[in-house]
């Protein structure tokens, strides 16, 4: 029997494999953070070991929301830190309100609804900045499309650095750590669940047709403004999360620290990972930040005199990585257990 | 009135040297389709270059400081298309892209380890007296580097035009930009032609490098801004097209000048790119530019 080609339903297939990732690394996940706030064998379960991992988590959430972008729909778009502040403030706020409150409930209860609240408002906010900047940006395609994405990350960081009740440039002091490593393991896993069963949806296979013709795609009925933008608010209600768990998780923030270079660095990772693959965007960040952290400190602990440079080491390793193997490391790959199941 | 003289002639000043950048990067737009991220580096790049030929070769009169910064900047320019995009010509368009920001990293952190991390001035070479003709007859103060800067950037513009429409090389160029599969076919080498491409546009840019570092100043990241801001102005003027890079550059650079001046320095960033927006919405391809075609 000839193999068909799964039905296009808008709920993928249970696949147990996924399940037991996810449950494994929350099994690893919890009893580190746990440990380490114990101070149980410093060696194994060190706080910069835990900061290390929070940050992969975060860059893992924002680099697979803009896979969906630039991955999955083809788009070029340039602006995703700039959504990532719109969250980070938006959670610095709330954060900063709720504080009274949360003295008031229970420990990890009171811990977990603040950030309910919190990182829901950052989603919230940045998924409508999203959808109004998408509205206003898919009028362009290409290049265009890149700069006024640009464009608006830049603006977002501007009016930050003029209101003054956010810290205007000086930055935003005094948040909450609301965050540790397991909240943004839960979240970062949520992330993959949720774009992985997106994209093997049929609203992933609208976005996947676009993306390889984006004429046919049209004369097939679907509304290109309205799908390009619902992915524009998905992926920017993700960022907003990314920088809602940022904001609670470094206590403080900067609109500096969300502009271009920012993006860059998000940017570098996704295209070091691979294009349209949720394995590549985990493997680009973990390899990115691993490889920086190694650097840093092997150069330090043999070499201090080379210890700055590994900032040429980074970019000769993206670049060398770009000829050799152009769509980055995991390029339209996934592996087994992010892969869609046949129906067969 | 004089203070709105003296504003024009900033703008004018820092029009220049975004025209500069921006052409480089409309042209190799316009011939190989490829944002170059790098573009702004290599501005930095050819200021800094001048700033250590200026330190180390003093007695050199100012034009040859010039010409030889352009030259090797050109040289750094051609071996990067070389080196780190050749390869990939003919792949998806991003990964070129991307590479290109893995150069413009490479080069902000080469500069940055070379030389240092500190703001650096090139020292004035240029007449910084006052024109005279100018302060009598309008009233306004006005240093002649000033008013040089701004006539040699629009000389070197006018070479370019004549490069560009009145040689063969420039035909060639042009015949590229129009459909680079059929050209070479009709017997142009396509890759001496992207490498002038290069070399024009990088020694362009290192030029303006040299005209900001008399001017205001450099440090190994400035590229990063100002080559965005010379990328807008590209853009608004409709990019692959010579004089929409022109134009752009002294528009933004209007915009500016006139936002610093008159409303807040804060919010330059904020209007310049809100104006960007605001055009590509009018005009989804810039001022000068064709538009897209979709092609079934």
């Amino acid at each position: 029997m000839a193999l068909k080609p799964n039905p296009p339903t808008a709920r993928p297939p249970f696949q147990p494999a996924l399940w037991v990732v996810c449950c494994a690394v929350l099994v690893i996940a919890i009893p580190m953070q746990l440990l380490a706030d114990a101070g149980f064998c410093p060696a194994v379960f060190n706080p910069y070991y835990l900061h290390v991992l929070t940050i992969i988590g975060m860059n893992i959430i924002l680099v697979a929301s803009l896979n969906l972008l630039n991955g999955y729909l083809g788009e070029f778009a340039l602006g995703h830190a700039g959504f990532m502040a719109v969250g980070a403030y938006t959670a610095a706020v709330l954060a900063t309100r709720l504080l009274p409150a949360s003295s008031a409930l229970p420990p990890v209860i009171g811990q977990v609804f603040i950030l309910v609240v919190t990182l829901g408002g950052a989603m919230l906010l940045s998924a409508l900045v999203g959808y109004v900047i998408g509205r206003l940006t898919f009028k362009t395609v290409g290049d265009y499309l890149a700069i006024i994405t640009l464009g608006f990350n830049m603006i977002i960081v501007n009016a930050i650095q003029n209101m003054d009740f956010l810290g205007g440039p000086r930055g935003f002091t005094g948040i909450p750590k609301n965050t540790n490593f397991i909240a943004v393991t839960v979240c970062a896993l949520l992330t993959i669940v949720v774009l992985r069963n997106l994209i093997q949806s049929s609203f992933g296979r609208v976005w996947v047709s676009i993306r390889e013709n984006t004429i046919a795609a049209e004369l097939m009925g679907v509304n290109l403004l309205r799908t390009k933008n619902l992915a524009f608010t998905i992926a920017a209600a993700f960022a907003g999360l990314a920088g809602g768990l940022w904001a609670q998780s470094q206590q403080f923030i900067t609109p500096r620290s969300f502009d271009y270079i920012k993006t860059t660095e998000i940017l570098v990772m996704l295209y070091l990972g691979g294009m349209a693959s949720l394995s590549g965007s985990i493997l680009g960040v973990v390899a990115y930040t691993v490889l920086m952290e190694v650097l840093r400190n092997l150069l330090s602990a043999f070499a201090p005199e080379l210890a700055e440079w590994r900032m040429l080491i980074s970019p000769l390793i993206l670049i060398v990585i770009m000829l050799t193997r152009q769509y980055g490391l995991m390029g339209h790959k996934e592996w087994r257990w992010l892969r869609p199941k046949r129906v067969a | 009135m004089d203070t709105i003289i003296q504003q024009l002639l900033n703008a004018a000043q820092l029009g220049a040297v975004y025209a500069l950048i921006a052409l480089g990067y409309s042209m190799v737009y316009g011939i190989i389709r490829l944002i170059n991220f790098a573009h702004g580096d290599i501005f930095m790049l050819g200021g800094f270059i001048g700033l250590i030929i200026v330190t180390h070769f003093g007695g050199l009169p100012f034009c040859l400081v010039m010409i030889l910064a352009m030259l090797l900047t050109a040289l750094v320019g051609v071996t990067i298309e070389r080196v780190a995009y050749r390869k990939l010509r003919n792949a998806q368009r991003m990964s070129v892209v991307i590479t290109a920001l893995g150069v413009g990293i490479f080069l902000e952190n080469l500069v940055r380890l070379l030389i240092g991390p500190e703001t650096r001035q090139i020292p004035a070479r240029l007449p910084t007296g006052s024109v005279v003709w100018l302060q009598q007859h309008l009233g306004v103060f006005v240093t002649w580097d000033k008013v040089l800067i701004i006539l040699i950037s629009l000389a070197l513009m006018a070479v370019l035009w004549i490069i560009v429409n009145k040689t063969l090389v420039g035909t060639a160029m042009r015949a590229v930009a129009d459909n680079a599969s059929v050209v070479p076919l009709m017997g142009v080498n396509l890759n001496l032609i992207i490498s002038v491409t290069f070399a024009i546009g990088s020694a362009l840019a290192a030029a303006g490098g040299i005209f900001y570092g008399q001017a205001y100043s450099l440090d190994p990241y400035m590229g990063i801004d100002l080559g965005w801001k010379a990328f807008i102005a590209a853009v608004i003027g409709g990019i692959g097209s010579i004089e929409g890079a022109v134009i752009g550059a002294f528009l933004l650079a209007g915009v500016e000048v006139i936002t610093v001046a008159y409303l807040s320095s804060n919010l330059k960033n904020g209007i310049a790119f809100g104006l960007l927006i605001i055009l590509l919405l009018i005009w989804p391809s810039g001022i000068m530019g064709k538009p897209l075609l979709k092609k079934v």
